[in-house]
């Protein structure tokens, strides 16, 4: 991908955007498996889709899926569409015409946390269990010590990882083979889980706002410490050699590659003064990184020159959520106020 | 309709008291009448509330430590996720109301509210009501401290299923609450029946009305202590307080003492300060402010208020002496 933050253009117009409003909080967004279709997910049960081209005309409002809110959604591995949770309980397969159809009901219980990997599986999370969807079928794995507050799959998807109290469990998911699960064990309450793009680290975002991070193979571990707030977002870089947390003024950038992080520092670039960042996404194959703010303020940077851009100004509405197409030519962003923004950075 | 809360927070009532004690007839009632308001209800068992709600939420009672090195310092993690989640409707609210399961100490959930960034944005702690079974209350206090504690913890208490008692047995019941927390408002009801204002809105951990919450002196109890025992007690100075020391009183008093106070609050005459300083408290954890100013030629004194096990107010009252000028 190239991108020059160096262009004057950057600093005089904003990229070509398409911004929908609605009145319902975003919780969730996603492109779907070829990047065509983006879906957000809104605090009224409705799924909005619209085409990622951000010239083509929106469709007319979506009608809703779910009864409550939809907490999370992911772009379905198996399929054109997307897979969606509710705090009503229910995981729903999205086709790509809006259609539904109900995969996984658990009475009573949100389904906060899902993630998809290229092989086609699903997991979802909902009170202390986490479930497998794969091939039409559905695996519980747990009880958990407490509610699964963040999964994710391991690189090859043969494990997922799930965050809760008192640490993190890895399962196995093989179906020939019953291994049991292995725990990491770290006090205190992990609140947000990503597995490394390389397989080798589990990071978690823990209630003391710091960070926590394990080498999958040897079973140590490493604490980050120094926020001011939660660490709720991570995101690895594409070739593993960063990970990005959110909750700083700043990008802050914890190097991986060689030794690891112990003893440094981060590394932080980006324009400081938008408040604190809420969201933080590594473009999928580049050197880039989006980070959205609580202000409202939406910056792209590129780790390599350290230079940083404004895709979005500051309007008072928080992102909650952000997410890359495929290609990575198309960012989708989402705030608490109920904007649906879809970016195209090719200008 | 009245107008639902959208930028100010949302407050929480949280509910407890002893299994059997008329906690879900309450919840019933507070669902079901016409306020024209709407709350969001997080209850410990699923299907028990007979009213159709689709704000009705199921929590597991996640207590946990935090990882801070304070071995008092428990919350509720479930009710963190949970209200950050409910934020995320589009559909605001004007109160939550979390029940407690019946042996639950009130202490995570008051806790929570102190303690986690997110929730203290959102949301405050309005008022801890407790239901009491006038009938069951003293075989409770036998069987654990949890009848206790609830007790302690209650800004509001209703004392309920008053028509399953004489006279004579609601007075030792109420004797007995008022030797527990003097502090509390208690209701006497039967079937839960009160008015809604009476628990709801009631601002019981708004530092600027802790001057509302003043004890019942009419109330005669005993003073007979046993040393493990719950009570409250208060302590007050004329002389105005030295900040420096104070701060450091009540900093090593919470350290040692802080997992047997349950609540504190007071208000102080700071020296040469021209507003009231006020403060509360759960078990280690403390708010405090600045208050209403004195007015001229009122008199400055300071008042503290503690509720808690094995509290020794001829020792607390010269500790306290000790930080006035």
């Amino acid at each position: 991908m190239k991108i020059d933050l160096a262009n004057p253009a950057w600093q005089q117009t904003l990229p070509p955007a398409r911004s929908l409003a609605t009145d319902a909080p975003v919780a969730a967004c996603a492109f779907n498996r070829d990047g065509t279709t983006v879906a957000f997910a809104l605090g009224d049960g409705c799924i909005r889709l619209l085409p990622a081209d951000v010239k083509a005309a929106a469709p007319d409002a979506a009608v809703p899926l779910h009864k409550g809110v939809v907490l999370s959604i992911v772009g379905d591995p198996a399929g054109d569409g997307f897979v969606s949770g509710g705090d009503d309980g229910r995981v729903l397969r999205i086709a790509a015409d809006g259609t539904a159809t109900e995969l996984l009901a658990q009475k009573g219980k949100w389904f906060e946390h899902l993630v998809a990997h290229k092989t086609g599986a699903v997991a979802a999370s909902a009170g202390k269990s986490m479930f497998l969807l794969r091939d039409g079928e559905v695996r519980e794995f747990g009880p958990h010590p407490s509610t699964v507050a963040g999964l994710d799959f391991s690189k090859d998807g043969s494990r997922v990882a799930c965050a809760h109290y008192g640490g993190i469990t890895v399962w196995s998911l093989s179906k020939d083979v019953t291994l049991p699960p292995r725990r990491f064990a770290w006090q205190g309450s992990h609140v947000a889980l990503r597995w490394s793009t390389d397989g080798k680290f589990i990071a978690t975002g823990t209630q003391e706002n710091d960070i926590h991070v394990w080498r999958v193979a040897q079973a140590t571990d490493m604490r980050m410490q120094g926020y001011p707030a939660k660490v709720k977002s991570l995101s690895w870089t594409a070739d593993a050699r960063y990970l990005y947390t959110s909750s700083q003024p700043v990008f802050t950038a914890w190097p991986f590659a060689g030794k690891g992080p112990e003893g440094k520092p981060p590394l932080q670039f980006g324009d400081e003064g938008a408040g604190l960042m809420t969201v933080v996404a590594a473009h999928p194959s580049a050197e880039f990184v989006a980070g959205g703010y609580d202000s409202g303020e939406l910056q792209l940077g590129d780790i390599r020159t350290r230079r940083s851009v404004v895709l979005k100004m500051a309007d008072g509405a928080a992102i909650t959520c952000l997410a890359w197409s495929p290609d990575g030519f198309k960012l989708a962003v989402g705030n608490d106020r109920g904007d649906l923004l879809t970016i195209d950075l090719r200008r | 309709m009245a107008t639902p809360q959208t930028s100010a927070q949302v407050p929480v009532t949280v509910l407890t008291g002893y299994l059997g004690a008329g906690k879900t007839t309450l919840l019933n009632r507070i669902l079901s009448e016409q306020h024209g308001k709407k709350y969001a209800v997080i209850v410990n068992e699923f299907g028990e509330l007979g009213v159709d709600n689709d704000l009705v939420v199921n929590a597991d009672e996640e207590v946990f430590e935090m990882n801070n090195g304070c071995i008092c310092c428990t919350v509720r993690g479930d009710l963190i996720r949970i209200i950050e989640g409910l934020m995320k409707r589009k559909d605001k609210f004007d109160g939550i109301l979390v029940e407690t399961t019946g042996l639950a100490d009130p202490g995570p959930v008051a806790q929570t509210f102190f303690t986690d960034e997110d929730v203290k944005a959102r949301t405050r702690l309005d008022a801890i009501v407790t239901v009491i079974d006038a009938k069951h209350f003293f075989g409770q206090l036998e069987q654990g401290a949890e009848a206790e504690q609830q007790v302690a913890f209650a800004d509001v208490i209703l004392l309920n299923k008053t028509d399953l008692v004489s006279a004579d047995e609601l007075a030792k019941v109420e004797d007995r609450i008022r030797g527990i927390n003097r502090y509390a408002r208690i209701f006497h009801t039967q079937n839960s029946q009160i008015a809604l204002d009476a628990i709801l809105d009631k601002g019981a951990f708004d530092l600027g009305r802790i001057l509302e919450f003043e004890p019942d002196f009419l109330h005669s109890g005993h003073d007979h202590h046993h040393e493990d025992e719950v009570r409250s007690l208060s302590i007050t100075a004329d002389r105005p307080v030295d900040p420096d020391k104070f701060q450091k009183w009540m900093g090593a008093l919470l350290q040692i003492k802080g997992g047997d106070i349950f609540r504190s609050k007071g208000i102080l005459a700071i020296d040469g300060a021209p507003r009231r300083y006020v403060y509360q408290g759960v078990h280690m954890m403390m708010d405090s402010d600045w208050g209403t100013p004195w007015k001229d030629g009122e008199k400055r004194s300071s008042k503290l208020v503690f509720i808690g096990r094995s509290l020794d107010g001829d020792n607390l009252q010269r500790g306290f002496d000790d930080c006035l000028k």
